[in-house]
């Protein structure tokens, strides 16, 4: 009835004129405010994360002296003495001039346009070229100019794709597990070919540039295997734009970061994330169902189990930054320098397992989410009945019986709730990472062909961390922002959905334990 | 008649072998689990024991030291935190957490100047008015909120609303001065709408249809801006505060961190204050209402007064999560060791500290061990923080029982 | 009045009865228990005849639900149960150190207030025991099944959903597969704690009919809050108060001519 509208109109008269004052109305509008603060953050997450991928069109401004420059306006700010506004025009061609940025007064532009033959051109390095296609060069050297060189240069990007493709499928799946059995003669022979065949590639991918003319006039020429992509975005149609927004999102999410983590994509942190989050559930879901069992099924209830759970709880509410500690001083100093010097002690000083790596990190995730794995756990086995324990105990049913085949099953929706909350969060936890084995830029992954496959002692990426290398660390704050965006909104995406699905499984279950309890 | 044959004295051994050993196995599973979570507490007790009692000729570190940084410190530079800087030979180390517990403090109090009253606002609103479907949604919304990593609060905090905001600080201004208004605007008009108007938005869903009226709100803020800064602030408000009031202006500030952190921990004071108001047995608040109160009066005289150990042990968790929080500190505070009561000038906090001198510092040395000191601090400071809360909140439940409520 | 009749009753309230020794399944001797420092049974004596309907009665909370779970050592899962004296099945003592709980548990059935059904399928409620003690092959498990589900009335009305889950069932299909479950592992003694307060009137007539049936082998024992119902089923009546024994007689002689005043009361409701 409380807060419920009445629908009776005898009410209505009552109600509805006296009103309830003015402390009503600011505590309606402190729940607004939060909504709208979190509205506002998600917007924004949204909007500039997955608007960087949009190919917005690329102005060309003549300025009043005659200069020109090409690059996509970003925003207008008032200038600081007072009169008129400034433009921030992102540019391109940073090996031209070391800039990739550009101020301009608004006052000062004469003319903007938006030729439709503006190329811009990703690179390998340098970031964007951004100009007016002149030629481009192919590898035995002829040369062609005008629409043709454009068609020819899509040609050739797709066939250099092809090309990549299959050179970096020759290394990962031929070539490296060969290199671990460089004794096999007949494993030498194979990898001699596979050589020969890289080097083929390569040789096929080599030679070959396009020239551009930049908007200052001066002429740039990109050799085509430095080139990873190029388009015309003033010519593009709604459609052209869709796909390349679809591209450029896809190339976010597989690739590596090039150019200090300011372009490029997140796919190494995706992985770590994954990886270390898994390694993590793996570790805390048994040994949280065993503490929870041993906590609500066998200990003695008495004054110490009760202290005992108190503690638990309120460890759940120990700053996570103290387990990052915790992580550091026992299992990276304590467990893996005492591993070091018992087993890689060949390798010493450089530590093997005294440093920050994959196992430490998720075996500190898994100490900090172990309070919440009990706690969803306790809470389901606390509420199933206490006659389907009896019920099974009264049919002849030890207690390992009765909770491997009564218990458990019923208590498994809220153990799995619990796992999904812990992997929530410490998909977002930062923190206790930048301790124990969070890298800026790992340059390989932990797991890959080498024998024992999944290497724990490694350092890896994880997508908050990225968030925060990206945001603080980088040379160009400016560059990465979009990039950063990016990664927020993935990372806020992927938490949501594991939340959602938390809360859809303990609905579910209320539900489910609701019709259990109506009988 | 048909019987299951009599089990084997074989089978039943092991199956009673097979239950003593996993009763034996979930003992000491449960036990080993639970004495490594509490190891964390001894582990930096006795790591941190070397600073105050060295063994070898190392000298300790006095109380005094780690308060005002070392004896012989001149007022000026007192309460100094650099570790690490390189110090002439008569210097003694410049060690003083106060800096750090200051800051860590200071940030704490402005989130919950932020997210308390924001909270408890929230959840008087839903209990006392809120439709209950809008209730069912937003509490798992709020806790969405509370799921957002603090890396992601704390990049849009430092990185987007510290450079808007030290752009923008009329604006901000101006939309403080009208959040009080704006919701009391709204309700007058709203007592004035006719009666069909006021059906369609009900105050059981005020708290979703006041977001885009808040927001109209805030722009016309933005609007009022350069006339309030006109009016009021000699034209530029940046120079007042400087001058006027002597305040230096820091891009990342308490302030911003102290917003972010409140957005941050606001859900959980909001989800624990629900829990204590809905939870006052409704024969208390139907006591007063069949007297004549209206339901605000009910709440304030009745309800709340009930509720109060509930709201504080609220309060208490979230001062616990705000002095823990490390990443939105990191990111929104500018990082500098200061003290002063300067909500617009930077801070640091003891988890920040941690998070960026901790892998720098070589293990066993002194910084390592302040840290860990440090870490200790905050270990000890939430669980106690928490312990009272839990204590609290059962005592209370207790006494809801007691009272025939929890409906 | 009252009081003069009692100080005239037989002090040993187990006198009356009229099976040897050799006939109980059940003896119970100079049993007491107490939870923490609250006494809930005090120097019980009395012997359960074996094939026979037992009943106890009493008002709530004078101790005979908690005499029915020591007889299958349920009691054990309450750290703080303090227990004095002895209970033998078949003249063995359950609480000596040899004696395996589960196959006591195994051997005493019992069955509760508010029907529990595992949430599996029927045919693994009934199958859960079995498959405990294994050693069975499954046509051999389903022949039990089938006659565990048959001896419990419920086999016509289940037998074509047999994979249906056990909570589809009405209330007293599901005290009744309750019953079934417990039957097919073969019980000597059968424990039942008030098995029919939750259901309707029908369902309790055919649980009542069951009892009746069951008896000719199985030892049964019934707590009930529910006079008629002790009276139309019961061999036996155990009258309890305050957790003690106040008056145990055949059914008969007990309702019709109770030797003692309070037992009188409490059949004729003057004391609730």
């Amino acid at each position: 009835m409380r807060g419920g509208v009445t629908k009776t109109a005898a009410s209505r008269r009552l109600r509805l004129p006296r009103g309830e004052g003015a402390g009503a109305w600011l505590c309606a509008g402190s729940v607004a405010l939060s909504l709208l603060a979190l509205l506002a953050l998600l917007v924004l997450l949204t909007v500039r994360g997955l608007g960087h991928f949009w190919p917005s069109p690329v102005a060309l401004v003549t300025l009043e002296d005659g200069r020109q420059l090409a690059g996509e306006g970003v925003r207008e700010v008032p200038l600081a003495d007072g009169d008129g506004l400034e433009r921030l025009y992102r540019t391109g061609n940073r090996d031209l001039d070391g800039e990739r940025w550009a101020w301009v007064r608004v006052s000062a532009i004469e003319a903007v346009g938006y030729p439709a033959d503006l190329v811009v051109v990703e690179r390998r390095r340098w970031g964007r070229a951004i100009g007016h296609l002149v030629a481009v060069q192919g590898a035995g050297g002829e040369r062609l100019e005008g629409e043709a060189a454009w068609t020819a240069l899509e040609a050739r990007l797709a066939e250099l794709g092809t090309l990549r493709d299959a050179r970096d499928r020759l290394r990962e799946e031929v070539i490296l597990p060969l290199a671990g059995r460089r004794d096999d003669e007949a494993a030498a022979r194979e990898l001699e070919a596979a050589h020969a065949r890289l080097r083929e590639l390569q040789a096929a991918m080599a030679g070959g540039r396009l020239e551009l003319a930049t908007a200052d006039g001066g002429t740039l020429t990109v050799p085509l295997a430095q080139a990873l992509g190029a388009y015309r975005p003033n010519a593009m149609s709604p459609l052209d734009r869709l796909a390349a927004w679809g591209e450029g999102v896809w190339r976010f999410l597989s690739e590596g970061p090039r150019a200090a983590n300011t372009a490029g994509g997140v796919w190494p942190a995706i992985f770590g994330t994954v990886l270390m989050v898994m390694l993590m559930s793996l570790l805390v879901t048994p040994f949280g169902v065993l503490a929870a069992i041993y906590l609500n099924e066998v200990a003695h209830q008495g004054r110490l189990t009760r202290l005992v759970r108190i503690a638990v709880r309120n460890l759940a509410g120990v700053p996570s930054i103290v387990y990052g500690v915790f992580g550091l001083g026992v299992f990276v100093y304590g467990i893996g320098g005492r591993l070091d010097s018992w087993f890689f002690e060949a390798a010493l000083p450089s530590p093997t397992f005294g440093t920050g790596g994959l196992l430490w990190a998720s075996l500190t995730l898994a100490l900090l989410t172990l309070p919440v794995v009990i706690v969803a756990t306790e809470e389901g086995l606390a509420r199933i009945p206490d006659q389907q324990r009896e019920g099974a105990l009264a049919l002849g049913a030890t207690r390992l019986e009765m909770l491997s085949r009564v218990v458990l099953p019923m208590a498994a929706p809220a153990m799995l709730t619990g796992v999904i909350l812990a992997v929530a969060r410490a998909a977002g936890e930062v923190a206790p990472l930048m301790l124990v084995g969070v890298a800026k830029l790992a340059p390989q992954v932990p797991v890959d062909g080498d024998f024992p496959f999944l290497h724990l002692e490694r350092k890896f990426m994880h997508l908050g961390y990225h968030i925060f290398d990206a945001a603080f660390h980088g040379g160009d704050v400016q560059a990465a922002m979009p990039l950063v965006y990016a990664t927020a909104l993935l990372l806020v995406l992927v938490i949501l959905v594991l939340n959602l699905t938390a809360i859809f499984l303990r609905h579910h279950l209320s539900t489910r334990h609701g019709a259990l309890t109506r009988r | 008649m048909l019987d299951s044959p009599p089990p084997t004295a074989v089978r039943r051994r092991l199956r009673q072998g097979r239950d003593r050993l996993a009763t034996a196995l979930i003992t000491a599973g449960g036990i080993g689990v639970i004495a490594a979570l509490l190891a964390i507490g001894l582990f930096l007790a006795v790591e941190v024991v070397p600073l105050f009692w060295p063994s070898g000729e190392a000298s300790a570190i006095s109380p005094e030291a780690l308060w005002s940084g070392g004896e012989a410190a001149e007022d000026a530079s007192r309460h100094r935190w650099a570790p690490t800087a390189t110090l002439a030979p008569d210097e003694t180390p410049r060690i003083s957490l106060a800096p750090l517990a200051w800051g860590t403090l200071e940030a704490a109090a402005w989130a919950l100047v932020i997210a308390v009253p924001l909270a408890l606002g929230a959840a008087a609103h839903s209990s006392l008015f809120m439709s209950r479907r809008l209730r069912s949604r937003l509490k798992p919304t709020l806790e969405l909120m509370e799921a957002l990593p603090g890396v992601v609060v704390g990049f849009v905090a430092g990185l987007v609303l510290a450079p808007w905001v030290e752009r923008h600080l009329a604006e901000v201004a101006a939309a403080l001065l009208l959040l009080v208004p704006g919701p009391l605007l709204a309700g007058g008009l709203w007592s004035r709408l006719p009666a069909p108007w006021r059906e369609a938005l009900p105050l059981g869903w005020a708290g979703l249809w006041l977001v885009p009226w808040l927001a109209l709100v805030l722009a016309a803020s933005v609007w009022l801006a350069p006339w309030l800064e006109a009016v009021a602030f000699d034209g530029d408000l940046r120079r007042f505060l400087e001058l006027r009031l002597g305040l230096d202006i820091a891009v990342r500030n308490a302030l911003i961190v102290g917003a972010a952190m409140g957005f941050a921990v606001m859900p959980s004071v909001y989800a624990l204050a629900e829990d204590a108001l809905s939870g006052v047995p409704s024969s208390l608040a139907e006591g007063a209402q069949a007297l004549g109160a209206t339901r605000w009066q009910t709440f304030w005289k009745v309800v709340l007064p009930a509720a109060s150990p509930g709201i504080f042990s609220a309060v208490m968790i979230g001062a616990g999560r705000a002095v823990g929080e490390t990443m939105i500190v990191l990111m929104a505070s500018g990082n500098a060791a200061l003290m002063t009561l300067n909500p617009l000038d930077g801070l640091r906090s003891l988890a920040a500290t941690i998070a960026i001198e901790l892998p720098e510092a070589g293990p066993g040395g002194v910084h390592y061990q302040l840290l860990l000191l440090a870490a200790l601090a905050l270990f000890v400071f939430t669980f106690l923080v928490n312990t009272l809360a839990e204590l609290v909140r059962t005592r209370l439940r207790r006494r809801y029982r007691r009272l025939g409520g929890g409906a | 009045m009252p009081l003069v009749k009692e100080q005239r009753s037989s002090p040993d309230p187990a006198a009356i009865i009229d099976f040897p020794p050799e006939a109980s399944s059940l003896a119970i001797r100079g049993l007491s228990l107490a939870y923490g420092d609250k006494t809930a049974l005090r120097n019980l004596t009395l012997r359960v005849p074996r094939h026979r309907v037992t009943a106890f009665i009493g008002p709530s909370g004078c101790g005979k639900s908690t005499l029915l779970r020591v007889l299958n050592r349920l009691h054990d899962l309450n750290d703080e149960v303090v227990r004095e004296g002895e209970v033998l099945l078949e003249g063995e003592d359950i609480h000596a150190p040899e004696v395996a709980v589960a196959e006591l548990r195994r051997r005493v059935g019992m069955v509760f207030q508010s029907p529990n059904p595992f949430p599996m399928s029927i045919h693994d409620n009934v199958a859960f025991g079995l498959r405990l003690q294994g050693g069975l092959s499954k046509r051999k498990r389903d022949d039990i099944i089938e006659w565990a589900l048959r001896s419990a009335a419920l086999w016509d009305e289940v037998k074509d959903r047999l994979r249906a889950s056990a909570w589809s069932l009405s209330g007293g299909q599901q005290q009744r597969l309750v019953i079934a479950r417990t039957l097919a592992v073969g019980p000597e003694v059968l424990l039942l704690d008030e098995p029919a307060s939750a259901l309707d009137p029908i369902s309790t007539l055919k649980i009542e009919e069951l009892i009746r049936n069951l008896k000719s082998h199985l030892t049964l024992v019934l707590v009930t809050h529910n006079m008629q119902q002790a009276a139309r089923v019961s061999d036996y009546t155990a009258f309890l108060q305050q957790g003690e024994l106040v008056e145990y007689a055949p059914t008969d002689a007990l309702f019709t001519n109770p030797r003692l005043a309070r037992t009188e009361n409490y059949i004729t409701g003057r004391m609730a």
